[in-house]
């Protein structure tokens, strides 16, 4: 055991491998998917396949993963705080919010931000969730003339038709 | 020498004149954000300038860039946190220099090298860029691939980390370039049949996602840290014993911040920390540094605020960014129908002196507004995260919609942002896949020049002059720093054998 602590990679073995088998595997599904790209006749092809370039750059990829792993050396990162998570899982939250209007999913982000991150004034979320969308809303539809996407809030300025 | 003129008279413009300015406050903010930086700001603001004819819109991107350059030195001299990492080294002497009272003259010092800086590297731009770009005319596309190919090599360098990461990190940029309809061919690559995805990833998007998204969430992990900002009484001019002693260090710093800057993909972070050691180095009081030296302040600001208009040389001549904040500009170049390259300066000559121009003012505009309004701009940095953050991500988002109008671009920015944060935390810089994004379609269709050109034959790319000669810099970019700690290594593994053959007697001697 206490050989194992004295080696200079601190990480486990399988844990430092981790990261890299998993790029690996990217390279090679991207490198299958390239595989089903159309070929073109050697007339239209001007220099190179469009397979050609992409199959070159996750060769590249995959031989500086196989480097990666023998010379990588850093120590593993420090374990991420919860309000991390929870702002992670707030976003997941946001992504799916805006399906049902952009707006909307900002607004309610925004103020879940601020409480995660430890706000606890009432104006403060009123002034995150409501006064925020609703000023860079207007600014963008007014100023620049940005049509948002229609959604439950943003059709009551649009109208629902 | 019309387009000289030209561009100087278009600053005669009242409305772009406003927007300079107002670019320059906002610059500023954000620059003394911690958190936020030249680049971020460039990619939040690119969707505002959509709107905008192209000299203003670059004009308020290049602005952004200068200000919030220059800016981060007022939370590196207050706060001890370097609003942009090109002032990391200011913190150095900046803080302690604040910590025993002067606070002013550290801010003043920061102000004046800063501009002193700023003005000669956009002299230097206004030189070397048509030379560059005239040396360019004759460039075929195998010298543009080499030097593409070197841009990218410089990749491995580029903020501080990991080289092999790096590189990892720009090849994977370049391979997401390559997303989308080859418009060679008209062949779907990567696009699994949505439309959307047809004319590949956008640039900005995804600038929005790696700089901006990601920030937030590493903002996440950092809240338990307090800054407390130093009282400050007035700004003050450097005193003449300040310039006396100072003066050949802002020369020294704005020349070698001007040539790294001209690098493709190094920026104002290496300059800074060049210019600094630099400075040290010459001093004549060494042992001051990192306890308050003036000369470390003037060192690292000239040095990175040079390097502003040194990045834009390699951008606007041949295409490939001189730094992160370039890649924006560059696709806000794309984005508003201008192709930088040769050509710029024959056939639009007007539009980039219009640019070196406004660069020129905003060098001088700083200088006021860092002397009389630090003060009101250091309490800009204590803004609490909880608000700040929320209305990064709302502007951070309608920006990633607004420049097409499509959701598809929100969950890029999205994606991207969760994306960059891992790769942040695993130790791979975003930088280089932002730049391996925006050259990877120029690599490609080189490529495909040069392979048309040479019948196929890729070795003959090695019997150009000029491209072997940006191929032999790409292998010592990537392999003469190893090369050289392995020859020290070695040197060293010597040295204490030979000390030890010079101790022991040699046992044939002894016999004797």
């Amino acid at each position: 055991m206490a050989a194992m602590r004295n080696r200079p990679c601190s990480r486990r073995p399988a844990a430092r491998l981790l990261l890299p088998a998993g790029m690996l595997v990217f390279c090679a599904i991207a490198f299958w998917l390239t595989m089903q790209f159309d070929r073109v006749p050697p007339i239209l092809k001007r220099g190179i396949e469009p397979s050609d370039f992409p199959q070159l750059v996750i060769g590249l990829i995959g031989l500086l993963c196989i480097a990666d792993i023998f010379t990588d050396r850093s120590a593993p990162p420090e374990k991420l705080p919860a309000v991390v998570w929870q702002t992670l899982m707030a976003m997941a939250g946001f992504a799916a919010l805006a399906q049902a209007d952009l707006f909307l999913g900002l607004g309610l982000f925004a103020a879940a931000l601020g409480f995660l991150w430890g706000e606890r004034r009432v104006p403060v979320f009123i002034a995150l969730g409501a006064g925020l969308p609703l000023a860079v809303f207007f600014f963008f539809d007014v100023v620049f003339e940005i049509r948002f996407p229609r959604g439950l809030l943003t059709n009551l300025w649009y109208g629902w038709a | 020498m019309d387009g000289f003129w030209l561009g100087l008279a278009a600053l005669a413009d009242g409305h772009l004149l406003f927007l300079i300015v107002a670019a320059t406050l906002g610059g500023v903010v954000i620059g003394v954000l911690p958190g936020l930086n030249a680049t971020t700001g460039a990619a939040l603001l690119l969707p505002f300038t959509i709107g905008m004819e192209p000299i203003p819109a670059i004009a308020v991107l290049t602005t952004v860039y200068c200000a919030a350059t220059f800016a981060g030195a007022i939370t590196a001299i207050l706060i001890n946190t370097p609003g942009t990492s090109a002032s990391a080294t200011t913190c150095l002497d900046g803080y302690p220099l604040a910590m025993r009272g002067e606070a002013g003259r550290a801010l003043g010092m920061a102000a004046v090298a800063s501009t002193m800086g700023g003005v000669f590297s956009v002299i230097c731009l206004m030189a070397a860029a048509p030379l560059l770009a005239r040396a360019a005319y004759n460039f075929t596309p195998p010298e543009y691939f080499a030097l593409t190919v070197f841009g990218l090599s410089m990749l491995a360098t580029i903020g501080g980390g990991y080289p092999l990461k790096n590189i990892l990190s720009g090849a994977f940029g370049v391979l997401l370039a390559t997303v989308g309809v080859d418009l060679l061919t008209s062949v779907e690559r990567f696009t699994f049949g949505r439309p959307e995805l047809s004319e590949g990833i956008g640039f900005v998007p995804v600038m929005i996602g790696v700089f901006g998204v990601s920030e937030l969430l590493i903002q996440a992990g950092q809240l338990h840290v307090v800054r407390t900002r130093i009282a400050m009484k007035a700004i003050k001019l450097p005193s003449m014993a300040d310039y006396r002693k100072t003066w050949k260090t802002i020369l020294r710093s704005s020349g070698i911040g001007s040539f790294i800057g001209i690098l493709p993909a190094e920026g104002a972070t290496v300059a800074s920390m060049i210019g600094y050691n630099e400075a040290r180095r010459w001093s004549k009081t060494p042992q001051e540094f990192g306890n308050g030296a003036i000369e470390g302040v003037a060192g690292s600001e000239a040095a990175n605020n040079s390097a502003t208009g040194g990045a834009l040389v390699p951008t606007l001549a041949l295409g490939i960014p001189g730094s992160p904040t370039a890649a924006v500009i560059l696709a806000g170049l794309t984005v508003h129908g201008v192709r930088p390259g040769p050509t710029m300066f024959t056939t639009q000559s007007d539009f980039a002196f219009a640019i070196f121009w406004s660069m020129l003012f905003v060098n001088l505009l700083f200088f006021f507004i860092g002397l009389y309004g630090a003060k009101l701009f250091a309490r800009v940095t204590l803004i609490p995260a909880q608000i700040l953050w929320p209305i990064v991500f709302t502007l951070s988002i309608v920006g990633a919609y607004a420049l097409e109008q499509s959701m598809l671009d929100v969950w890029v920015a999205l994606g991207f942002g969760v994306i960059g944060f891992f790769m942040r935390r695993y130790g791979f810089s975003v930088v280089p896949m932002a730049i391996g994004l925006i050259l990877g379609g120029m690599l490609e269709t080189r490529l495909g020049q040069s392979m048309v050109m040479f019948d196929e034959k890729w070795w003959l790319l090695f019997t150009k002059p000029l491209s072997l000669l940006f191929f032999v810099l790409t292998a010592l970019a990537l392999f003469g720093r190893p090369l050289s700690r392995l020859i020290k290594g070695r040197r060293s593994a010597k040295r204490p054998q030979q000390r030890a053959r010079e101790k022991t007697p040699d046992p044939r001697q002894i016999k004797r």
